[in-house]
C-alpha cells in the first residue's frame, strides 16, 4: 500500500471535515439524530476516503443503478403459484409427468394444479396469483424472469449458488463482489447490510453475506433494530457518554504518539481513523434504521400498521433508508427459520397454507417499498431483485405441497431503469424445467452487475492461482432487460 | 421404483409433457437421417454423448437418448429446431458452444441438421456408434509436458548456493543473504531493537501470550551471553508454544468442529486433531513425519492413535452429510477438496486447477489432477476406536453387528405396526385430504391410475404421520405382547453392547459407495439413476480378523470435470513435473486392508526429490516471524503466484531444515536469532525508504497486527483471568442471541460469560455456519478452503468489538481489580503496571501523567478499557 491514508485528508474529505464530525457528536449526543425525521443528517452522508478499501470505485460503464435490494425468499417459491400462469397443469391434473424426473424428497407425485387463482393485470395484461394483489399492481413496473434455473435441489447448496455463484461452501457473496467493486457512498454505515427475517435465518446463515477469500472488510453486517442495529454497536449502558468521549480522547491521543513512531504507516493511520468511524456510526446507523421517525402514511404503506405485514414492511422500509443513504447493497431476507415447512417458503406439506401466510406477510410491503422508492426519485437508481434459491415442482408432494425445483424458477427485477411490463423466458408447459432463454444464476449475476456498471468477467480477485469472479467461467446478460 | 411405474412414465412421456405436435417442414427436401445426419453425429458428437460416455448425462446414440436429452433439456424437439438443444447449441445460439472445443459444424452440416429436426426428426437406425479409434482417450491418457514445462525454480530442486560475503561480519547465514540483497538496492539496516520489545516480539511469536511482569524482571536481569538464546529455548519449550503454532496449521488444515452447509453436524471428536496438532508442534515432530501421518496415518507400519487422528486433515473440508447416497457427484467435489487442502496446505500449488482443464498457468496436466485423485481415491470417513488395531476392529465389528441386529428386530416390528398403522393412516387421509386422494388411496393398487399410483404412495407413505406408539393403542393383545417381546430383544441387546471407547474422527480405504446411510438417504426412488451408481459396491470399510484383499474402486478422468463424462480408468500417480523416475504409486501394507496409495504419495510429498514441501513450510515459518513470506503467496509458489523476494535465502533454508531433520523449532531458533528478526521496527531512513517503501528487503522489523484469537488471549492473559488448561472438547465463548437465531441446524452451546470460557481461543467451537463474531472481525481464515497468510483489515467493528462488548468490559474490569490488587491504591503505580503487564515496558513520563489525569477524571478502568484498544496493544513492535 503506497497509498497513505493520512488522517488530516480523511477528516477532510469526510463529509464537512472536523465540523461535521463535531456536528455528529453534537446530534448524537443530543439523541437529534434519531428524532423527526430529516434528511439523511448532512454528517451521516459523508462518503469514504480514498485509501479506505470501502471508497466508491468507478464502475467499468455508466450504471443504470447505484444500489440494490436484493429480496431473497428463503425456501424455494412456487413459481406457478406466484407469477407464471400455469393453465396446463389443470389440463394435466392428476397424470404422471413422464422423463427422468428427479425429485428431492422421496418419490415424485403427480401433476398438481396450480392452488391459487391469477388474474390479469396493468397493461401488460400479466397474470398474477390472487396472493400478489399488491405486487401485482406494479405489473409494469416488472421485469418476470420465467426461466431461471440452478443447479442443486437442496437448499443450502441452492442458497450458495444464488448468494455466490457457487455451490460449495466458502466463495464471496454477491454483496461482497459487489461492495468490493463498487465501494460504498456512505463511510458512516457499512457498504453491504443484511435485514434478516424476524424469525431468524435465513437457510444457510452468516455463509449468505459472509465475503469468502475477499477480506472481511467487504461482508455483509447484519442490522437488527433501530435500538441497537449492529451488536456491539451500542455503548453499554455501564458506561457513560462522558466516560466513553473520555476513553476515546484519550485513545486517540496515546495511539497518535504511537503513530508517530511509524510514519507513513496506512495501517496505523486507518486504525485511528476506524474508532471515529466507529464513534459516527454508533450515532449514523440507529438514525438510519430508525422508522419511527417515517410519517403514519408511510408506515402504512409498507404496512407497519397491520400485524401481519410489520415485521416484513420494517425489513423493507429499512432498506429503502439505507440505499437512501449510500448503502450499496440491502439484502433483505423472506422466511426465516423455526418450523421449516412455516416459517420458510419451504411448501412441501402444505402449497396454499405455506405461500398465503409468506405472500402476505410481503406482498404489501413490497408494493409499498416500490412506491416509496419511486416517490423519493430513487427507483431509478435502485435496482429491487425478487428471488428465491429455487423453485418448485409441478408435482405434488405429500398430497398437497410441493417438493424443491432447481430447474425452473421466476425471479423478477424492477427499477434501475429496466423495461418494465415484460415477461422474459418461460418454463415448459407445467413448470418443470426452464424451457425458453434459460437463464443461469451466472447469466443473472452478470446481470445485476451489468446494471451497476460492473462488467462481469472484469470484476476478478486473485485467488487460488486464479482471477476468481461472481460468474465464474460463465454468465450471459440477459438482453431484454434494459430499455 | 417399480417396473409398473417407469412404464408408466414413459407412456405420458409422449402423453404429458411433451406432447407437441410435429409441423411438416416448408418442401425442403426429406433428409435422411442414415445418410445425412449420422456421419455428422458419429464425426462430431458420440465421442462424448454416445454409448461409452454420456456427457451431461446426454446419450445421442439414440432417439428416445436425443429425446429425453441431458442433465436439462431435450436435445431434440421433433419439428422445432430453434428449440431443440443439439440444434441451438451447435449453432452456437447457445453456450457452450458444441462440438465443445472441436471443430464447428459447417454451415451445410448446421442447415441439414435444422431441415432434419423440423421434418420430425426421423431416425431410420436403431443405435449408432462413435465412429473413433480403439481408445477414444489416448491422446488424454499419453498427455506430456511441453518439453521445459520443469524450468521454473519452484519444480527445480532447492540447493544451498554458498552463503554470500558481505561487508559486516554476520555469525547467522540469515543475514549475510539479507544484507546481500539489502546493498543491492542501497538500504540501511535498522539498529538492534530494544530488549523489552525484543521480549514482547518473542513472546507474541512463539506462544502468543504477553510476558510477566517477573518474567520481564528475569529477562532484564539476565545479561549473561546467550541470553536471547535461552529465552527462545524457554518460550519453545513452553507448551503454549504449540497452541500458537498449531492454529497457524489449523488455518491451512482448514479446521472446523462442525461439517458446513445445511446440518452443519457438530463432529464431536474432531477437536482430538486439533490436539493432535498442538502436540505435535510441542514435541517438535518432524515436518515430514507430520505431513505423512496427515495423509497416511492408517496406512504406515508403525501406526499409532496419534497418527490415526493425523488423517482427519483428509476429511476436515466441508461435507453436506445429507443425501449423500443421492448425490454421488458431491465425492468429486471432496475430493478436490483434499486436493485443494494438500495442494496449497503443503505443496503451494494450486492443483484444483486443472480440474476442468489443464493448468493454464503451471505445468500440471489435468492427467495429473486425476493421477492424484487416484491416489486418495479410496479414502472413507469414519469414526474410529482409538487403542490397538485387533481391539478397535473387534468393536467396531460388534457395533456393525448389533446394528444390522436391531435393524432387522426394527424391521419386523414395523411389520408388526403395519396393518394398524394402515388403518389409522386411512382415517387420517379422510379427515386431511380431499375425496379424489381419499379415492385413490382406497382402490386396490390395479384399478388406480398411473396417476393415482404415485398419488397413493405419496399420501401413504408421507402425506400423515402415524407413529409406532400410535398403532400400539388398536393393536391386538397378541401383537402387542410380539412387540413388547421384540422391543425387549432390541433393549438386551444394546445393554450387551460395551460402553464406547474413546472415537477418533479419521479416514481409511473402503468403497464410499457403500456410505451407511446418513441424514435424507432414506428417500429411496428420489433419484433411480443415482441408486445406480451404489448398486454392488463393496464394503465401507474392512472389519475382521486376518488380512484382506482391498481394492481400490475404479476412478476415472473426467472430461471438463463432469461426473457424467467419464473418459479413461485412471491409475494414481502424482504432479509429473516434479515427479522422478519410478516414485512407487502403491505401498501395500502387509495386511491388505488399504491401497497403500496414500501412502506412496505422503512419501512422494516427504521426499528430498521434491522440491515443494519444505520450501512452502520454512516460507510459512519466515511468513510468521517476518510478517511476510519469501514468497509472500503462501499457498501459491506457481505462476500467478509472487515471486520469491530472496530465492537463494529460501533454498537455503529449505536445505537446512531438511539436513537438520525437518525441525520446525531449528527453524525459528535460526531465524528469531539472526539480526534482521532483532532489527527495530520505529526507524527512519530517508533513504531506505524512498528505496524499498514497503520493506520487502527487511530493512526494519515490520510490525504485524495480531490475529483476533491472539487479541482475545491477549486481553483475557493481561487481565489475570484467562484459564490456560489445554485440549479436550470445544469451548463455546457467549455470542449474541442474533447470531443464534440464524443457525439452523448443528450446535452451538452458548456459554455465558464466565471463567469457563476465559479459555485460550484456539479452543474456540469453530462453527461453519457462525464463525466466533470476534475473531471473524479481525480476519478469521475461511474456514471451508485451506488459508496460508490471514487479510489484515481495520475495520469500525474492531473497534466497536474492543469498546463495547461485554466480554472486553468484563475484562478491562478485572484487569483494573488486578492492578489495584496487586499495585495498591497509589495511581502511579498501577499504571505502571498496566503498562508492564499489557505492553512489555514501563510508560514513558508523558503517558503516566496523561494516564493520570485520565484516571483523575474518569476511572480506573476507563484507562485499562483504553490500553486493550491501543494499537500498540493489537500490534507487535
Amino acid at each position: 500500500m503506497k497509498n497513505i491514508w493520512n488522517r488530516r485528508d480523511f477528516l477532510f474529505q469526510s463529509g464537512g471535515g472536523i465540523a461535521g464530525l463535531a456536528l455528529a457528536q453534537m446530534l448524537y449526543d443530543q439523541k437529534l439524530l434519531a428524532s423527526p425525521r430529516m434528511a439523511p443528517a448532512d454528517a451521516c452522508a459523508a462518503p469514504p476516503v480514498a485509501a479506505n478499501p470501502l471508497a466508491p470505485k468507478a464502475p467499468h460503464f455508466k450504471p443504470r443503478a447505484k444500489a440494490v435490494i436484493s429480496i431473497f425468499n428463503t425456501g424455494g417459491v412456487s413459481q406457478m403459484e406466484t407469477f407464471e400462469y400455469k393453465p396446463a397443469l389443470e389440463k394435466y391434473a392428476g397424470q404422471v409427468l413422464g422423463g427422468d424426473v428427479r425429485v428431492h424428497d422421496g418419490r415424485p407425485g403427480p401433476i398438481m394444479p396450480g392452488v391459487f387463482k391469477f388474474k390479469q393485470y396493468g397493461q401488460s395484461g400479466k397474470h398474477v396469483s390472487e396472493i400478489f394483489p399488491n405486487i401485482a399492481t406494479k405489473v409494469d413496473e416488472i421485469a418476470f424472469l420465467h426461466s431461471v434455473w440452478g443447479r442443486s435441489d437442496d437448499h443450502i447448496q441452492a442458497t450458495y449458488e444464488m448468494q455466490s455463484g457457487q455451490l460449495r461452501m466458502g466463495y464471496p457473496s454477491m454483496g461482497s463482489w459487489i461492495t468490493y467493486g463498487l465501494g460504498t457512498e456512505n463511510a458512516n454505515l457499512p457498504g453491504f447490510i443484511v435485514l434478516q427475517d424476524a424469525r431468524g435465518g435465513p437457510l444457510g446463515a452468516s455463509n449468505n453475506w459472509l465475503s469468502g477469500f475477499l477480506p472481511s472488510t467487504f461482508q455483509g453486517t447484519p442490522f437488527l433494530g433501530a435500538d441497537n442495529p449492529i451488536v456491539d454497536l451500542k455503548r453499554p449502558a455501564s458506561v457513560t457518554a462522558g466516560q466513553q468521549r473520555l476513553r476515546l480522547d484519550m485513545l486517540d491521543k496515546l495511539n497518535q504518539m504511537h503513530a508517530e513512531q511509524y510514519p507513513g504507516s496506512s495501517e496505523l493511520a486507518a486504525r485511528i481513523s476506524s474508532y471515529e468511524l466507529a464513534y459516527r456510526m454508533q450515532g449514523c446507523a440507529p438514525e438510519a434504521v430508525d422508522i419511527n421517525s417515517e410519517s403514519a402514511a408511510t408506515k402504512k404503506l409498507y404496512g407497519l400498521d397491520e400485524k401481519i405485514t410489520e415485521p416484513f414492511g420494517k425489513q423493507c422500509l429499512m432498506a429503502r433508508r439505507l440505499v437512501e443513504r449510500g448503502v450499496r447493497f440491502v439484502q433483505v431476507f423472506s422466511g426465516g427459520l423455526g418450523v421449516q415447512n412455516t416459517d420458510t417458503w419451504d411448501a412441501h406439506k402444505d402449497m396454499k397454507e405455506n405461500h398465503a401466510i409468506h405472500a402476505k406477510e410481503s406482498d404489501l410491503p413490497i408494493a409499498g417499498l416500490l412506491t416509496d422508492l419511486k416517490a423519493l426519485g430513487l427507483l431509478d437508481s435502485t435496482l429491487v431483485v425478487w428471488h428465491s434459491e429455487f423453485g418448485r415442482m409441478p408435482l405434488s408432494e405429500n398430497g398437497v405441497g410441493r417438493d424443491h425445483n432447481p430447474m425452473a424458477m421466476t425471479c423478477w427485477m424492477a427499477g434501475a431503469g429496466i423495461k418494465g411490463g415484460q415477461s422474459i423466458g418461460t418454463s415448459d408447459e407445467v413448470g418443470y424445467k426452464a424451457e425458453k432463454q434459460p437463464i443461469s444464476y451466472h447469466d443473472l449475476h452478470a446481470t445485476i452487475l451489468a446494471l451497476l456498471g460492473i462488467e462481469h468477467t472484469r470484476l476478478t480477485y486473485r485467488y487460488n492461482g486464479r482471477d476468481m469472479r461472481l460468474t465464474d467461467v460463465a454468465g450471459e446478460l440477459i438482453p431484454q432487460i434494459m430499455a | 421404483m417399480t417396473k409398473k411405474l417407469v412404464l408408466a412414465c414413459f407412456i405420458c412421456l409422449s402423453a404429458v409433457s411433451f406432447n407437441r405436435s410435429v409441423t411438416p417442414s416448408n418442401a425442403q427436401t426429406p433428409v435422411s437421417f442414415s445418410k445425412d445426419i449420422q456421419p455428422i453425429l458419429e464425426q462430431n458428437c458420440l465421442s462424448c454423448h454416445g454409448q461409452s460416455m454420456q456427457s451431461s448425462r446426454l446419450d445421442l446414440s439414440t432417439r428416445e437418448g436425443a429425446l429425453r436429452g441431458g442433465t436439462r433439456w431435450p436435445a431434440i424437439v421433433p419439428g422445432h429446431a430453434e428449440d431443440s438443444y443439439m440444434y441451438r447449441l451447435a449453432a452456437g445460439l447457445d453456450k457452450p458452444a458444441m462440438p465443445l472445443g472441436g471443430k464447428k459444424l459447417t454451415d451445410a452440416q448446421l442447415a441439414t441438421i435444422k431441415n432434419w429436426i423440423d421434418q420430425g426428426a426421423h431416425w431410420d437406425t436403431d443405435v449408432v456408434v462413435a465412429k473413433t479409434s480403439t481408445n477414444p482417450f489416448a491422446e488424454l491418457e499419453n498427455a506430456k509436458l511441453p518439453p521445459g514445462a520443469g524450468d521454473y525454480w519452484a519444480f527445480k530442486l532447492p540447493v544451498q548456493a554458498p552463503v554470500p560475503t558481505v561487508a559486516r561480519t554476520f555469525s547467522n547465514p540469515v543475514d549475510r543473504f539479507l544484507e546481500k540483497a539489502r546493498q543491492e538496492k542501497g538500504l540501511k539496516a535498522a539498529p538492534k531493537a530494544d530488549r523489552l520489545s525484543l521480549l514482547r516480539r518473542a513472546y507474541m511469536d512463539l506462544i502468543g501470550l504477553p510476558p510477566k511482569p517477573a518474567e520481564i524482571d528475569a529477562f532484564m536481569k539476565d545479561t549473561a551471553p546467550g541470553s536471547w538464546e535461552r529465552l527462545i529455548d524457554k518460550l519453545l519449550a513452553s507448551p503454549h508454544y504449540g497452541e500458537r503454532w498449531g492454529r497457524h496449521w489449523l488455518d491451512a488444515a482448514r479446521y472446523a468442529d462442525s461439517s458446513g452447509y445445511e446440518n452443519d453436524t457438530d463432529q464431536p471428536n474432531m477437536y482430538r486433531y486439533r490436539d493432535y496438532v498442538v502436540r505435535a508442534f510441542n514435541d517438535d515432530k518432524p515436518y515430514n513425519t507430520f505431513l505423512k501421518e496427515q495423509i497416511a496415518g492408517d496406512e504406515i507400519p508403525n501406526r499409532t492413535d496419534d497418527s490415526l487422528i493425523a488423517t482427519g486433515f483428509l476429511r476436515l473440508g466441508p461435507r453436506v452429510r445429507n443425501h449423500e447416497r443421492a448425490n454421488p457427484m458431491r465425492r468429486h467435489d471432496y475430493l478436490d477438496d483434499v486436493l485443494g487442502a494438500i495442494g496449497k496446505g503443503m505443496l503451494g500449488m494450486t492443483v484444483q486447477c486443472a480440474r476442468c482443464h489443464d493448468h493454464k498457468f503451471d505445468p500440471i496436466l489435468m492427467k495429473d489432477y486425476y493421477a492424484m485423485s487416484a491416489s486418495i481415491y479410496g479414502y472413507v470417513e469414519v469414526e474410529y476406536p482409538l487403542g490397538p488395531r485387533e481391539q478397535a476392529d473387534a468393536y467396531m465389528r460388534q457395533l456393525t453387528e448389533t446394528e444390522d441386529k436391531v435393524a432387522a428386530l426394527k424391521e419386523r416390528i414395523e411389520e408388526l405396526d403395519e396393518p394398524y398403522r394402515h388403518k389409522l393412516a386411512l382415517e387420517e387421509i379422510r379427515k386431511k385430504f380431499p375425496p379424489d386422494y381419499v379415492r385413490a388411496v382406497e382402490k386396490p393398487e390395479s384399478e388406480r391410475t398411473p396417476g393415482e399410483k404415485l398419488l397413493a404412495i405419496q399420501v401413504l407413505e408421507r402425506g400423515v404421520q402415524i407413529k409406532s406408539a400410535d398403532a400400539d393403542k388398536i393393536m391386538s393383545p397378541e401383537d402387542a405382547a410380539k412387540k413388547k417381546a421384540l422391543n425387549d430383544e432390541i433393549t438386551a441387546i444394546n445393554a450387551a453392547m460395551p460402553k464406547a471407547p474413546p472415537m477418533a474422527s479419521i479416514v481409511t480405504d473402503g468403497d464410499w459407495r457403500s456410505v451407511p446411510l446418513g441424514y435424507g438417504d432414506r428417500n429411496e426412488g428420489a433419484c433411480p439413476k443415482c441408486e445406480l451408481e451404489f448398486a454392488g459396491a463393496g464394503k465401507y470399510i474392512e472389519f475382521g480378523p486376518g488380512n484382506a484383499n482391498y481394492k481400490v474402486p475404479t476412478s476415472f478422468f473426467l472430461m471438463r470435470g463432469d461426473p457424467d463424462s467419464k473418459a479413461y480408468p485412471t491409475k494414481p500417480g502424482f504432479l509429473s513435473v516434479i515427479t522422478k523416475g519410478n516414485t512407487p504409486t502403491e505401498i501395500p501394507p502387509a495386511n491388505g486392508r488399504t491401497s497403500g496409495r496414500r501412502l506412496a504419495m505422503a512419501e512422494w510429498l516427504i521426499s528430498r526429490d521434491n522440491p515443494l514441501p519444505a520450501r512452502v513450510i520454512v516460507n510459512r515459518i519466515w511468513q510468521h516471524h517476518f510478517g511476510k513470506g519469501i514468497v509472500p503467496t503462501l499457498d501459491n509458489f506457481g505462476k500467478m503466484g509472487e515471486q520469491p523476494t530472496n530465492p537463494q535465502l529460501l533454498d537455503w533454508l529449505a536445505v537446512e531444515f531438511m539436513n537438520k531433520g525437518w525441525s520446525i523449532k531449528q527453524m525459528h531458533r535460526l531465524m528469531m536469532t539472526s539480526e534482521a528478526y532483532q532489527m527495530a521496527s520505529a526507524y527512519n531512513d530517508a533513504v531506505s525508504a524512498k528505496n524499498d517503501p514497503d520493506d520487502t528487503y527487511l530493512w526494519k522489523y515490520r510490525i504485524r497486527r495480531l490475529e483476533g484469537e491472539i487479541v482475545r488471549d491477549n486481553i483475557m492473559a493481561v487481565a489475570g483471568s484467562i484459564d490456560l488448561t489445554m485440549g479436550g472438547p470445544a469451548i463455546f465463548p457467549h455470542v449474541d442471541e442474533s447470531f443464534i437465531k440464524t443457525l439452523f441446524r448443528g450446535i452451538y452451546r452458548n456459554q455465558d460469560d464466565a471463567p469457563n470460557v476465559w479459555r485460550r481461543s484456539i479452543y474456540i467451537y469453530a462453527k461453519r455456519t457462525m464463525p466466533n463474531p470476534m475473531l471473524q472481525a479481525f480476519d478469521l481464515a475461511d474456514m471451508s478452503q485451506s488459508f496460508g497468510a490471514r487479510h489484515v483489515s481495520t475495520v469500525p467493528t474492531q473497534a466497536l468489538q474492543l469498546l463495547n462488548a461485554d466480554f472486553v468490559l468484563n475484562q478491562a474490569q478485572l484487569f483494573a481489580d488486578r492492578l489495584k490488587k496487586e499495585a495498591g491504591d497509589d495511581v502511579a503505580r498501577q499504571i505502571d503496571l498496566a503498562y508492564r503487564i499489557a505492553l512489555t515496558r514501563p510508560p514513558t513520563s508523558r503517558e503516566l501523567s496523561m494516564a493520570s489525569d485520565m484516571i483523575g477524571e474518569g476511572s480506573l478502568v476507563d484507562f485499562t478499557n483504553v490500553m486493550l484498544n491501543l494499537s500498540e496493544f493489537l500490534y507487535t513492535r
